[in-house]
């Protein structure tokens, strides 16, 4: 067997070797050792894809075809009218279809780019989660030196890397980096995530509590949390634009819903004591935090679909700790703005008749 | 004794209870054969100990990634006969201009360490932001170690046992010398002094030349005679057990009093029972964590016989510890160990490549120990990890094909080589897969070692599975 007599020891003194000059000797790179070991082949149970029906399949393509189609039909009949009418009115008409035309494209661009991003981050947390179940050596550097660059694209981390790179040794298994990756670089993006939620959070929070309409309360979650979905993705390094947003959006509802019932079993007992508390100052207040928390969560589900390595049960981020800081944030402005309509109200009896009249 | 002092003991003696009952104190056994790294080991978990305030390469021992240790000392042992374990002597071996390791232990040593922390529990902070954690630690000849099995075992099963032993392997050509000696002795007959403390004579020589042996054998009992310690010519060392098979067949008690069997019997008891029970009950006994050393590279290198006896001496050993889950209260009175980690030294002179190869050899050779301890409910965990790294692994093109390395220097001829020591099986070859198997363990000597903390592999997992928890 070919293999047996690669098992046999070797030994050879270094001086040796400068002298002959025949063996190569080089450092370790983990980089050259991805592909030398072959892919063990997980076992995977997944359904298998559904073949739609010929004629439901045509729907979108035919669809959008024909929206396309005429636009660009209307389009052209539009100029060629207007060059009848002036050659200046249709150089102008030209530059305009241009422009919409270039910038519709880039930005179309960007959304399918947001998108891939998405779908390779995803991939990535497969593959991350594959690589932990296994004992290997030398696959995972690669990918994590791969990692590091994109996120570094949108953030500063060196200080972070910096961590990294001295905690880990040549001799760290596949599994163990990942662990001291996920612990150093990632702790601390995470560290800045729930920062970012919290915030936004709390805003959204304080600003349902103090506004008087239940449909401006709709916007300002839609607002919200769209913003929080754009800094938190551009934050683990795959930012999404507007188009994208939708798309991540929908996910992370859906892992709200997937994941919410075990959740919301967990959580009830302290949004309850969060609901007894608020309920004596106000419902409205009591609403913002809900607002809060729902948001928080969202927050937490798009973590943990940005983040490139899947959250254990130790690092998982928990709703408790947010909830304290809404809770907070909420309480203090409302009775800071209570206190001022008091000092007010000794002012002007106007106004205590605007609000008893609420 | 004054009423002072009493009191001055009996108070100290309280506050240890009460510092143990609250979790405050760890006592930590480090077992292992000899030459299985006990006092690298040692040295180098003190070492970490006291680097880990500000030392960014212990990624896996959460005390230290979270910085909530404030620092560590080396605290001077309240038991003062016992004497102090030479950590700074250690370190003096291993950073010498020409380093070299800390010789091998020939009596017990035993260090205390302090480590103070950031309290991080939200009821204990709110009493006390700093608290403090000691760590007891014994360092004794692996050789003694071996006498532990002895304590379960009478005198006759003992000699069964040996004489079971001696058909593996090479011990019969070495025990040649004595057998022909104790052949020529009547052993039922009435003893003769002169001729006893021969033949015990040729049989401490036995184990001496089994302990020198090329074939690394690992049983090899009583450890005393091989170290006696203070107990240097002592009579209590003239025994040696009985190989004559017509003899262990027979019924002991219809010899008499004075013969030589009778007489071998109470020799062996009153070492097991006065010189042997004494020291585990002293330094084993109250101990809650365990660690045991295993020095597979020496095993590969010398094939079955070698990996057999060592399979069976640990086994032996693992079933001789106290095993239980330990509450606060039971801690109190009769603590007894909750954790055991298996640890396969001297990885660095492995390939990192072969780690989890090693870790699967070793975990396969002590399965059925293993299994017997998990039983007991002890959380337990085994990794390949290495004390001090003195090498650094490379990749090297042999005869056309790229192998992964490892680079240091070599301990007996101080030159800087490159090895491949061979693919380590994860399953335990068959005795015939053994003789087609080649290994080249070569040992490291260690180089270029700072003062400052010492370089390691996965110490940082061994502090937090046997510390981690004991942090409030």
């Amino acid at each position: 067997m070919s293999n047996e007599q690669q098992d046999k020891p070797v030994k050879i003194s270094l001086e040796k070797i400068k002298s002959q000059d025949k063996i190569e000797v080089t450092p370790i790179n983990p980089l050259q050792l991805v592909e030398e070991n072959e892919q063990q082949e997980a076992a995977q149970i997944v359904f298998k894809e559904q073949t739609k029906g010929g004629i439901k399949r045509l729907f979108w393509p035919a669809f959008s075809t024909l929206v396309i189609g005429a636009a660009t039909f209307q389009t052209y009949q539009f100029i060629q009218e207007l060059f009848l009418t002036n050659a200046m009115l249709g150089m102008a008409g030209i530059v305009v279809a241009g422009a919409a035309l270039v910038s519709g494209g880039v930005a179309l661009f960007n959304g399918w780019r947001a998108r891939r991003r998405l779908a390779n981050r995803q991939s990535a947390q497969q593959e991350f989660k594959r690589i932990l179940q296994q004992d290997s050596y030398g696959k995972a550097g690669h990918s994590l030196q791969e990692l590091t660059q994109e996120i570094s694209e949108y953030v500063e981390i060196s200080v972070l890397e910096k961590k990294y790179q001295s905690a880990k040794q040549q001799v760290h298994n596949d599994h163990e980096l990942i662990q001291i990756y996920s612990n150093s670089v990632l702790a601390g993006l995470d560290k800045m995530a729930l920062d970012i939620i919290s915030k936004h959070a709390s805003e959204a929070a304080v600003m349902v509590a103090l506004s008087p309409l239940a449909i401006a309360d709709m916007a300002l979650v839609a607002w919200r949390s769209s913003k929080m979905i754009q800094e938190l993705s551009r934050l683990y390094g795959c930012p999404q634009t507007a188009f994208g947003r939708i798309d991540m959006t929908k996910q992370v509802f859906k892992n709200m819903m997937l994941a919410g019932a075990s959740e919301l079993v967990a959580e009830a007992g302290v949004e309850m004591l969060g609901k007894t508390l608020t309920a004596s100052v106000s419902t409205k207040v009591a609403q913002g935090i809900g607002i809060g928390v729902l948001i928080s969560r969202m927050g937490i589900q798009t973590m943990s679909l940005c983040r490139p390595i899947e959250f254990t049960e130790q690092n998982k981020p928990r709703l408790s700790h947010l909830r304290k800081a809404i809770y907070n944030k909420v309480v203090g402005i409302v009775k800071n703005t209570d206190r001022d309509k008091n000092e007010e109200r000794v002012k002007s009896p106007i106004i205590d008749d605007i609000t008893q009249n609420d | 004794m004054s009423e002072k002092d009493w009191f001055k003991e009996s108070y100290y003696t309280a506050k240890q209870l009460v510092e143990r009952g609250l979790d405050k104190h760890v006592r930590i056994a480090v077992t292992g054969l000899s030459c299985s790294g006990k006092t690298a080991f040692i040295t180098s978990f003190i070492n970490q100990l006291l680097f880990a305030a500000d030392n960014d390469r212990l990624p896996f021992f959460d005390m230290s990634k979270q910085q909530r240790i404030v620092g560590a000392k080396i605290q001077a042992y309240p038991d003062l006969h016992i004497p102090e374990f030479r950590y700074s002597a250690a370190i003096e071996y291993l950073t010498a201009s020409e380093p070299q390791w800390p010789p091998s232990t020939s009596s017990i040593a035993q260090s205390q360490i302090k480590i103070r922390y950031k309290v991080s529990n939200r009821w204990y902070k709110k009493a006390k932001e700093f608290s403090s954690l000691t760590v007891d630690i014994v360092d004794y000849p692996g050789e003694w170690l071996l006498d532990l099995p002895l304590l379960r075992m009478s005198f006759k099963q003992w000699s069964t046992q040996c004489t079971e032993c001696l058909g593996r392997g090479s011990r019969k050509e070495l025990a040649q010398d004595w057998l022909d000696s104790q052949n020529k002795t009547q052993l039922s007959e009435m003893y003769d002094e002169q001729s006893v403390s021969e033949i015990a004579q040729s049989y401490r020589a036995f184990l001496q030349r089994c302990k020198q042996s090329k074939a690394n054998i690992s049983l090899i009992q009583p450890g005393r005679f091989i170290l006696p310690g203070e107990l240097a010519g002592a009579p209590v060392l003239d025994f040696f057990p009985v190989v004559d098979e017509s003899i262990l067949a027979q019924d002991w008690s219809s010899f008499e009093a004075e013969s030589t069997v009778r007489v071998l019997e109470k020799r062996f008891n009153y070492y097991r029972d006065k010189v042997v029970k004494p020291f585990f009950y002293e330094y084993f006994s109250k101990v809650d964590r365990q660690i045991l050393l295993v020095d597979c590279l020496s095993v590969l290198n010398s094939g079955y016989e070698s990996y057999r006896d060592m399979q069976f001496t640990l086994s032996q050993l693992l079933q001789s510890f106290n095993y239980g889950q330990s509450n606060w209260v039971k801690r109190l009175f009769n603590p007894s160990i909750d954790k055991l980690m298996i640890a396969a030294t001297k990885s660095d002179h492995v390939p990192p490549e072969q780690h989890r190869n090693l870790e699967a050899f070793m975990q396969n050779m002590l399965q059925q120990a293993r299994n017997d301890i998990r039983y007991e409910g002890i959380k337990m965990e085994s990794m390949a990890i290495s004390s001090i790294n003195v090498t650094q692994p490379v990749m090297a093109e042999h005869d056309g094909k790229k192998l992964m390395c490892v680079q240091g220097v070599e301990q007996s001829t101080k030159e800087t080589i490159i090895n491949f020591p061979g693919k380590i099986p994860q399953q335990p070859p068959t005795k015939q897969q053994w003789s087609d198997l080649e290994f080249d363990f070569v040992n490291f000597a260690p180089s270029n070692l700072s003062p400052g903390a010492l370089p390691h592999i996965r110490m940082d997992k061994v502090l937090h599975f046997l510390l981690g928890d004991k942090f409030l």
